[in-house]
């Protein structure tokens, strides 16, 4: 079952073991500069409102009330990070416009290992963007539905689907519990211990397009595809809303937008590096042929994306397992 | 969480507005009746229960000048939320077989239910 509290998404499997919890909350965060040149991760500037599609069921399409799921308000060109919580080990697979963002393939429920196309939390903490190569992903950027900059788009040629799609599958019972045997016997690993912890169109739906380069390992696999439980599965619809769209909906005001990447660095304020010995997984070859939105933008002949000078981030905080946070404050 | 306490809506309302009031002046019967937009003999006739409960908009107005849940103070004037009315009518075999089913269950397994995403078809 998938439970919606505080703006996160708790996905539980009391029928697989009562620690089976896995939670995902989608954080606001600022556009790095989409210019090929590499940055650090960005900050967290605080959850995105999740609703309940339910909840409004009239006044969405009827698209959305078929998917069921929640949505989120999202402004053109803002940026988004998916921070994932809880020490259960499980196997989250992430699509955007149902393109995988780890593999690139189109969505299909259950996990594949070749190429591998899920990521495995705890080890994973948090998913920035579309895996493009080893060690890189390119920031997930809200673009409306229909204009061509979408993940989705560009590899489909259709704008059929937007928004993100998550399943999530939790270690089997047995292998678990044999995991916490071995946990035991070795105290001094204790990874398992730490809590990981406006768009102008009358649409609301907005899909990922690919922006900026980040440096973002996607880990590999080390339990292997057999130790998921692919019988207990749950997964979630998170359709984009525009920002306008969002309040003429729920009468709720979004989030303000997010400062500049480059009026965070001039205060001062601090990016994030996250290191862990982990293997990476290599990048999509179909994701690492994506075209920027700058690049698009270009490419369209509409002058060029706004906001997007080159910042040189002054600091950078190295986060580690034992220290995860990585908010920001504007 | 809110339960329903075995009072009248007037007495509860008496009761509440009293003990604000032993702390700020302002929440006399004159200028809570002023600030909810009703008159100040009308809303002491509410309390003494000489009079029915008012309306959901005044009863919505009295649950946000005491600091009180609005959908607690309409169950105890007899009142269901026209929102929810709206929701039951939409789906009211549902609704009514749901709630009946619910009548005994603890909250925390309600408001698992009632804080379910629901998986559509994509």
């Amino acid at each position: 079952m998938i439970e919606l509290q505080n703006n996160q998404l708790t996905f539980r499997f009391p029928e697989v073991h009562k620690n089976a919890i896995c939670q995902i909350d989608f954080q606001r965060t600022l556009r790095i500069p989409d210019d090929n040149r590499e940055y650090p991760l960005p900050p967290g500037l605080g959850r995105f409102p999740v609703e309940h599609v339910d909840d409004f069921a009239d006044s969405l399409p009827d698209s959305w009330q078929e998917h069921g799921g929640v949505f989120i308000p999202m402004y053109q060109s803002e940026a988004l990070w998916i921070n994932f919580s809880g020490d259960y080990p499980c196997a989250v697979k992430i699509a955007a416009g149902k393109i995988n963002a780890v593999s690139g393939k189109t969505w299909s429920n259950g996990l594949s290992n070749d190429p591998q196309d899920y990521a495995v939390i705890p080890e994973q903490p948090w998913l920035d963007g579309f895996n493009v190569s080893e060690d890189f992903i390119r920031q997930f950027i809200a673009m409306p539905l229909g204009e061509g900059f979408t993940a989705e788009e560009q590899i489909t040629g259709k704008a059929e689907h937007g928004g993100l799609q998550i399943i999530v599958y939790p270690m089997k019972h047995e292998v678990y519990v044999e995991l916490c045997r071995e946990q035991a016997k070795r105290p001094a690993i204790d990874d398992l211990d730490i809590q990981f912890c406006v768009c102008e169109s009358a649409v609301p739906d907005m899909g990922l397009a690919p922006g900026g380069l980040m440096r973002q390992e996607i880990y590999e696999d080390e339990y292997g595809i057999d130790a998921w439980d692919r019988d207990h599965g749950y997964r979630c619809f998170i359709h984009l809303a525009n920002s306008e769209q969002y309040q003429a909906i729920t009468g709720h005001r979004p989030p303000h937008k997010p400062p500049t990447a480059s009026d965070y660095t001039s205060a001062g304020l601090p990016w994030f590096d996250y290191y862990d010995d982990g293997k990476a997984l290599p990048g999509s070859d179909t994701l690492s042929r994506l075209t920027s939105v700058a690049a698009k933008i270009i490419e369209k002949g509409k002058g060029v994306l706004p906001d997007n000078d080159p910042v040189q981030p002054k600091i950078v905080k190295i986060v580690g397992k034992g220290n995860l946070v990585r908010d920001g404050e504007f | 969480m809110y339960y329903i306490v075995h009072m009248t809506f007037g007495e509860y309302i008496r009761e509440h507005r009293e003990a604000l009031k032993a702390e700020d002046r302002r929440f006399s019967v004159r200028q809570v009746a002023q600030r909810i937009g009703v008159e100040p003999a009308y809303l002491s006739k509410i309390e003494r229960g000489d009079v029915a409960p008012p309306s959901e908009a005044k009863i919505r107005a009295l649950a946000d000048e005491l600091n009180e849940d609005a959908d607690m103070l309409l169950a105890m004037a007899g009142k269901v939320s026209s929102d929810l009315q709206e929701i039951i009518r939409k789906r009211p075999q549902l609704f009514a077989d749901l709630i009946r089913q619910l009548k005994t269950m603890p909250d925390n397994s309600i408001l698992r239910i009632a804080r379910d995403v629901r998986d559509g078809d994509w």
